[in-house]
């Protein structure tokens, strides 16, 4: 579904813009009269089925808007918004992380965000460009077994020393593994960066997934491993959190070690029902479900977060687009190099 | 030279062309980078990949291939008892997605991991593809060429070696293929027990860095390793030896002290191969809280096997027309339309997948997301596993058989509806339970091509375990090793008919 009136605009927007290129006025597209009328929608949702239908059934029954949902991997329906091109049946892309995003929207397959749905979330946890829109939040946090471990590390930093080795469990393949070892390069440069993933060679146990690693540490397999923080609170719904041995510790305030991760959406195909769903997601009902049923951040201001998680506010984030793709291949050669992936 | 029925070659020429689809994808993404796809292969890590992969697929494919020869023989030509409990037992695996097997392994022996982790769990998962060629090939052929080596004074390990390994040499080389291609194309499994192969390394291009000239470069490598591979096969398989179908008295061989040993080795394969999944899915209905629905489990049963069961008449239709073409009527294109279609069968689904995405939005969106893609993509993917179960059989019909058919005024090529297929049903009724059950356990595709709504056993327990929910994929898993018996049993049965008729 090619629609030439929606890519002439894209294109209007870009030329005028290239001058006084300011980022934020990029994002400027069709007011919603003018955009397409739909009662129905196709979501592509790297999201799972268990999470995401109970807010689905909660948009039908309030927009009367009826929704087909294909649920994969977020990496797998990337890959096939991208072979599909322009005619993607998509209407929105509901990702689990900022890489799969990225690379839609470098493939320029995705339409602007409309401003006003942009505005209801701070920046940093947008795309820049106003390609897609942040839903929720995931602190990195380290997870231990206080069996094991009784003194805490303060910062990431401290699990490159020796005393480390063969106690820390990472997940290189793991695309927020990935975005933490980028906002380190940003932050600290590459130098440091590399220092620190030779030390992790050497230190850590390697894992394929976030899951995994809790598993493990769980299990008493290993000491201590790095995660987000929401998986602890699935195992915790699944097992009983009385029977985790598993523990979480945030790093000290302002640490590397707790950058903050985003889920987010894309419009692949502008029209109303898109639109609609876009504003749903970020709706006060919507946001309170992500917090409560997932122990995900909200990011609309005035939703409470579960008790025990350190603020969003307090909380060090860098100031820098985590779904590039040109960033994350650097940072692929480094977790490369070091030998990790 | 006879030449093939025009239906013959229509679906013989059509499988092929479909199996070029994602060739012609990966050389179309190639083009589109050419410097970047050079700069991914002249990488160091290209070659360590290249090394890992070589030592995995030929350590797999050696053990599956002892593993799998001892069960079938030991079931079918030796006094060991129990067959029908072996056979079954020796089957299963087949039944067991392999990246459960591997999660089943390391959920209970937390340091399992690495090369010899990968060797031991694809040589379980891949051992029942030999099994089953063998021991089928094993019924079908008689012992009276054994009892005469025997009475010639060979001893037991000379007669198994130069008079029963020569009769089932070319099943034996076909099964190994599948199982080579197969731990070729392998990902999960590998990804979970963290050994690093080709296959990894392509996902790991597509999700990973979303750059997919890298994932081409590497998948027609692969395509390359795979030409290689059957090459190898066709070289080294031996000729069919046309035999008379078992219609004397099989004698059993006398196992003696070595039983206890010999049965043993096969409880301790079954046993790794099936009870430890086992146990792995019970432990998982235990410690979790998440329940699975029951209307969700009917549902995702009815899409699986309805899958299952179209596929599999599908594939074995062009599988055994293809057979066919090259083993009765020898031509030059029949020989093309059977290496195009094992071209790609050791390339992972995604890329498989991935060529039938951009192909079918951007040129058939009629056909995108339908069944008939997907189907399309089984085809593409399966169509060597059903060829290389049923050509033996087919090959081993004797021609004269065929012969004294026309002869007796049967017509032309109805010979083959009246002789060759009724000879061969056995083991082309094998040749469909393994496409079938294969499908059965397919993720990748299923996952990118499904009609929307489409559920599967398969995609419901991917579902449940990426979310952690254990005890809710339990009953998926559970019902995938059910399903998969199934078949496995009724193969085994007929088997077992075919052996009790001929005596004991």
């Amino acid at each position: 579904m090619f629609k030439p009136l929606a890519a002439l605009t894209a294109l209007v927007a870009a030329l005028t813009l290239t001058g006084c290129a300011s980022a934020e006025q990029e994002a400027n597209p069709l007011p919603t009269e003018s955009v397409e009328q739909k009662d129905s929608l196709v979501l592509y949702s790297g999201r799972s089925e268990d999470l995401i239908q109970p807010l689905i059934d909660m948009f039908t029954a309030e927009t009367g808007i009826k929704v087909e949902v294909r649920y994969a991997g977020s990496a797998e329906l990337a890959a096939q918004i991208l072979e599909e091109g322009e005619n993607s049946p998509a209407d929105v892309f509901l990702s689990q992380d900022a890489g799969a995003l990225g690379a839609v929207a470098k493939a320029t397959l995705f339409e602007f965000v409309p401003t006003e749905t942009l505005a209801k979330v701070d920046r940093i946890y947008s795309d820049l460009e106003g390609y897609w829109v942040g839903v929720s939040g995931r602190a990195r946090i380290l997870t231990y077994d206080p069996a094991k471990v009784t003194e805490l590390p303060t910062s990431v930093f401290d699990l490159a020393e020796p005393k480390w080795k063969g106690r820390i469990a990472i997940a290189p393949t793991n695309a927020s593994f990935q975005a933490f070892v980028t906002a380190m390069r940003v932050l600290e440069g590459n130098e440091v960066t590399s220092l620190w993933l030779s030390a992790m060679k050497e230190n850590a146990v390697i894992f394929e997934k976030n899951g995994a690693i809790l598993d493990a540490v769980d299990a008493g397999q290993v000491d201590a491993g790095l995660i987000n923080h929401y998986y602890w609170h699935a195992k915790a719904k699944e097992v009983g959190a009385e029977n985790m041995k598993a523990q979480l510790s945030a790093f000290a305030p302002g640490d590397l070690g707790n950058l903050v991760n985003v889920a987010g959406a894309g419009i692949v195909n502008d029209n109303s029902a898109s639109r609609a769903f876009m504003d749903f997601l970020l709706s006060t009902s919507a946001q309170t479900y992500f917090a409560e049923q997932t122990a995900e951040y909200p990011l609309i201001p005035g939703i409470s977060i579960i008790p025990g998680l350190t603020p969003l506010s307090e909380v060090k984030s860098p100031d820098i687009d985590l779904s590039n793709l040109d960033t994350l291949g650097e940072t692929l050669e480094l977790i490369r190099a070091a030998g990790l992936l | 030279m006879r030449k093939p029925p025009a239906l013959i070659a229509l679906l013989g020429v059509f499988a092929s062309l479909a199996a070029l689809v994602p060739l012609g994808y990966l050389l179309f993404r190639l083009g589109a980078g050419a410097d970047a796809a050079l700069t991914e292969l002249l990488r160091p890590r290209t070659l360590e990949l290249l090394l890992n992969t070589t030592l995995l697929v030929v350590s797999v494919t050696a053990t599956a291939l002892v593993i799998g020869f001892l069960q079938a023989w030991l079931t079918t030509r030796t006094n060991l008892g129990f067959g029908a409990v072996f056979a079954v037992l020796s089957t299963l695996p087949l039944a067991i997605p392999s990246y459960v097997l591997a999660f089943s392994f390391t959920a209970s022996f937390p340091w399992f991991s690495g090369f010899w982790a990968s060797w031991l769990v694809m040589s379980l998962a891949t051992s029942p593809y030999v099994f089953l060629a063998v021991s089928a090939a094993l019924v079908r052929t008689d012992s009276s060429s054994e009892e005469v080596a025997r009475t010639l004074g060979l001893s037991k390990w000379q007669v198994l070696v130069r008079v029963t390994w020569p009769q089932v040499r070319p099943a034996a080389a076909a099964a190994s293929l599948l199982v080579a291609l197969y731990t070729l194309s392998e990902f999960g499994a590998v990804a979970i027990l963290r050994f690093d192969t080709f296959t990894r390394a392509i996902y790991n291009a597509y999700r990973l860095s979303f750059d997919r000239t890298a994932a081409a470069a590497l998948a027609v490598v692969l395509v390359l390793l795979t030409l290689l591979v059957i090459w190898f096969e066709r070289r080294y398989r031996g000729d069919y030896q046309v035999t008379r179908p078992a219609s004397q008295k099989r004698v059993r061989i006398l196992l003696g002290k070595t039983k206890p040993l010999a049965a043993l080795g096969l409880l301790l394969v079954a046993f790794a191969g099936v009870g430890v999944p086992l146990y792995s899915l019970a432990n998982w209905s235990i410690i979790g809280s998440s329940t699975a629905d029951v209307s969700e489990i009917f549902e995702a049963l009815v899409g699986s096997v309805t899958l299952a069961a179209v596929a599999g008449v599908v594939i074995t239709v062009f599988a055994v027309a293809i057979a066919l073409w090259v083993v009765r009527y020898p031509t030059g294109l029949g020989r093309m339309v059977d290496y195009s279609v094992w071209a790609n069968h050791a390339l992972p689904a995604i890329v498989v997948a991935l060529a039938l995405v951009f192909l079918g939005a951007n040129l058939t969106p009629w056909l995108y997301q339908t069944t008939a893609l997907l189907v399309l993509a089984y085809l593409i993917l399966f169509l060597p596993n059903a060829l290389g179960t049923m050509a033996t059989p087919i090959a081993q019909v004797p021609k004269s058989l065929e012969d004294v058919a026309n002869s007796l005024g049967v017509k032309g090529n109805r010979s083959i509806f009246k002789v060759v297929l009724p000879i061969a049903a056995p083991g082309i009724l094998a040749g469909a339970a393994l496409v079938s059950l294969t499908v059965l356990k397919e993720l990748p595709a299923t996952l990118l091509l499904r009609p929307t709504g489409t559920e599967t056993l398969a995609l419901r327990l991917w579902m449940a375990t990426e979310e952690l929910a254990f005890s809710q994929a339990a009953p998926y898993a559970l019902l995938l090793v059910i399903l998969g018996g199934l078949p496995a049993l009724a193969l085994n049965t007929q088997a077992r008919k075919a052996l009790s008729e001929v005596g004991n």
